[in-house]
């Protein structure tokens, strides 16, 4: 069965994030402040699709969909 | 050490976004000098900020990272300093500067930092918005947990900067005790204990979590010799240390420490009410509206370049020509009048004409940076710009560089992968800038005629923003083609931006950037372009041997038989003398190998001096054409009709020729401060060769396709 990550999230949606699944985007986006048990809304995508607007407890950021993609969310 | 104590160094660090900026421009005000960090291209800023009790420190304010496990090259920059104490720039005290409003995310570097035990004073910056957000702020069991001074204040009003001074004073005469914590907030797992202690062992380290990062990050620390790493290396493979693992795990420790007492610090509002922000970037950041609004910012600030920068540009120009004048007055008349007027004055009024631009348009992309736009253009366009093997950041400069060049290659600084911040200072120039104006308008004048084309549209008007077009469409396919050479995506390129609370911008930091970027453009692009100049001044003064006293004898004999008017008489001698100079020889030596693109000698004496800068091309022009002055470019166009070549008998312009040279200055790189800027920003002449050369390249080409189906 296919996990379910932040590109499965429409736009206004949110989810809890459970796991990564790519050690490189892991260390950066804990860094940024993503971490397990946060909760992620998309608020919308970028033009061309290929990005997405992030919120999370209080702070506003943008990630690729690549990177999106290595967030893993509580079904 | 009895005597003078030597000035401590204080280094402000924290995340991007944390008010580090503001904080350091507050403390030191304009007692700051900015330089390079040795070997690389990241701005060092230095400045004095002075004490209650009169004395002096120096606080240097370091690149914002977010980790001690970095991604851009000026991040690892600050791990460099912060994991070496016989580095040059390690201070003595860390200012952390952390956001208060997002306070969990800044404490990860800080608890870092403090595991490092280095100094440190912990300013917790932004309470003038918790304040008018009505949160609270427990500042003592924030410093009961980092046991180090902790200071509420605000960069952008100044709040509580006395108390951060005080403090630093305190720890100049009290000892560094109070400031460092010590046991660490950190425990590596026990595992790894024994593989800690052999690092540290092996390297000068000061304790157990410094052997940590030395473990991650030895690959590109530069202190570590190659002897140690190697040493690193086989005790990894020997340990099974796993790096992005122990990160990650290290990490997420960290936060699951600090994480109860930053919700305890700063007590959130309950009610979420939707914030400015959020009302604001629906409709900046929307699919549709979004990009129309960012287009309409970048017409808005390329009209205000033009518009705004033409009469200070035409003082400097007076006021060099005022110069030069007066010069050749008061000196006797002797070749190094010569070379004061029209080598070192002319050169440095060519650079220094460019200041208006350069101000204005600084000073809108920093107001657009301070506001927190730019990030919501990065997010906008970064997929665009990825496919052309650019960054989202890259838009930017290249729509900069529709005025000029050389602020939009300083501004790829932003670009944190290296290859694509590198592409995109490659084809930033062929986007046309404001320099191929004049040659624009001489030779479209010349080839299309002035007409209106369905009532409305002024045919001369459609060349020139075809030329444009041509400029944009070269820049996009010349990135695709770097794309593949240089491998961009090899390099690891991640987007995740922080897109920040939009603010006011602070007049102050604005001026200052301004300031610190046009300084920058005069002292280091000045000095080279001084010097060409300078050379190019020589090779259209002096010919081989006698030449130029031939000519000089030539013209007066002809005068002689011919009547004219003295400024005839003038211009005449003045085509003669660039016949016979060492220019003149370049043009013909060059002949052969710009006849296929329709160009004869004296346009070649053209090509070479206006690789000063392409404005040149006009004047140069008009010199060898004899006709008056270089501002008046009708009389130039209807020169160049009337030439005929001397054998053949032809017309020398045709619209092919002409055609051939507007293709010509749309591609060739033609300005030597660019070349002059890339050299510094890439530290390498390698870079700028290579653009010279392709550009050449697409630009000999292109004119000679151009010239050969047109004639």
């Amino acid at each position: 069965m296919r996990k379910k990550t932040v590109l499965d999230l429409k736009v206004g949606e949110s989810g809890i994030v459970k796991s990564f699944d790519n050690l490189d985007y892991a260390s950066k986006l804990l860094t940024m402040g993503i971490l397990p048990n946060s909760k992620i809304t998309v608020i919308r995508k970028s033009p061309f699709g290929d990005a997405l607007y992030l919120q999370l407890d209080g702070q506003k950021m943008a990630i690729r969909n690549a990177e999106g993609l290595a967030i893993l969310l509580e079904d | 050490m009895t005597g003078q104590r030597e000035q401590i160094k204080v280094a402000l660090v924290g995340n991007p976004n944390s008010g580090k900026s503001s904080l350091f421009n507050v403390l030191t005000g304009l007692r700051q000098t900015v330089s390079n960090f040795p070997g690389v291209t990241v701005d060092k800023k230095i400045g004095a900020a002075l004490l209650p009790n009169g004395s002096k420190v120096k606080v240097i304010d370091l690149p914002g990272l977010y980790s001690l496990h970095p991604n851009s090259s000026d991040e690892k920059l600050v791990v460099n300093v912060l994991t070496n104490p016989d580095d040059g720039n390690y201070p003595e005290l860390i200012v952390y500067v952390a956001d208060a409003t997002n306070l969990e995310r800044h404490l990860l570097l800080a608890t870092q930092i403090i595991d490092l035990q280095i100094p440190m004073i912990f300013a917790l910056n932004m309470i003038d918005i918790i304040e008018s957000n009505n949160q609270t702020i427990d500042t003592p069991s924030l410093s009961d947990y980092l046991q180090i001074p902790v200071v509420p204040l605000s960069g952008r009003n100044g709040t509580n900067i006395d108390t951060l001074k005080s403090k630093i004073s305190e720890f100049i005469n009290e000892g560094k005790n109070k400031f460092i914590k010590e046991t660490a907030l950190y425990q590596p797992p026990e595992k790894l204990n024994g593989f800690l202690e052999k690092i540290g062992n092996l390297t000068s380290a000061t304790n157990t979590y410094h052997s940590k990062i030395l473990g991650h990050h030895y690959e590109w620390l530069n202190h570590l010799s190659d002897q140690k790493r190697n040493t690193i290396q086989s005790e990894i493979a020997q340990n099974g240390f796993e790096d992005l693992k122990n990160q990650i795990d290290e990490t997420m420790s960290r936060y699951a420490d600090f994480g109860p007492i930053a919700k305890k610090v700063i007590r959130k509002n309950q009610e979420e009410n939707i914030s400015k922000t959020d009302k604001i970037d629906s409709i900046i950041t929307h699919r549709v509206i979004g990009p129309l609004i960012f287009f309409a910012i970048m017409f808005f600030v390329f009209q205000a370049i033009y518009a705004w920068s033409e009469t200070p540009m035409d003082w400097i120009d007076q006021l060099f020509g005022f110069a030069g004048g007066f010069v050749q007055n008061l000196l006797p008349e002797a070749w190094y009048t010569d070379l004061i007027v029209e080598g070192i004055i002319a050169g440095l009024g060519g650079i220094l004409v460019f200041i208006p631009q350069i101000t204005i348009l600084f000073l809108l992309i920093s107001i657009l940076e301070e506001t927190g736009y730019m990030s919501r253009a990065v997010f906008m366009f970064d997929g665009l710009m990825q496919r052309f093997g650019l960054n989202g950041r890259s838009i930017v400069s290249l729509v900069s560089s529709g005025a000029c060049a050389i602020p939009a290659i300083m501004a790829t600084r932003t670009i944190s992968s290296w290859k694509e911040r590198l592409n995109t200072i490659l084809v930033s120039p062929l986007i046309s800038c404001s320099a191929r104006i004049p040659v624009y308008t001489v030779l479209i004048a010349f080839v299309v005629p002035k007409e209106e084309v369905f009532g409305i549209f002024n045919l001369q008007g459609i060349a020139f923003m075809g030329l444009y077009l041509l400029g944009i469409v070269g820049a996009l396919t010349a990135a695709l083609v770097f794309k593949y050479i240089l491998d961009v995506k090899k390099d690891k390129s991640y987007l995740m931006i922080e897109l920040p609370q939009y603010k006011p911008p602070i007049w102050k930091n604005a001026f200052l950037n301004v300031k610190e970027k046009v300084m920058t453009f005069v002292v280091e692009a000045g000095k080279v372009i001084l010097v060409i100049s300078i050379i190019l001044w020589f090779l259209s003064s002096y010919g081989p041997s006698n030449a130029m006293e031939n000519a000089e004898k030539e013209a007066t004999a002809y005068l002689e038989l011919n009547q004219l008017t003295d400024l005839e008489e003038e211009n005449y001698r003045a085509s003669k003398k660039i016949e016979a100079s060492y220019a003149g020889h370049l043009g013909k030596f060059i002949e052969p190998a710009i006849k296929p693109l329709g160009f004869d000698w004296k346009m070649g004496i053209a090509l070479i001096t206006s690789f000063a800068a392409r404005e040149v091309f006009v004047g140069t022009m008009a010199t060898i054409y004899s006709v008056g002055s270089a501002d008046d470019e009708a009389t130039v166009s209807e020169r160049m009709a009337a030439e005929i070549h001397p054998v053949t008998g032809d017309k020398v312009y045709t619209p092919a020729t002409a055609l051939s040279l507007l293709i010509f200055y749309v591609f060739a790189m033609q300005c030597m401060s660019t070349l002059a800027v890339v050299k510094r920003e890439t530290k390498s002449w390698k870079w700028p060769i290579v653009q010279f050369v392709f550009m050449g390249f697409m630009a000999y080409f292109g004119s000679l396709i151009t010239y050969q189906l047109m004639s």
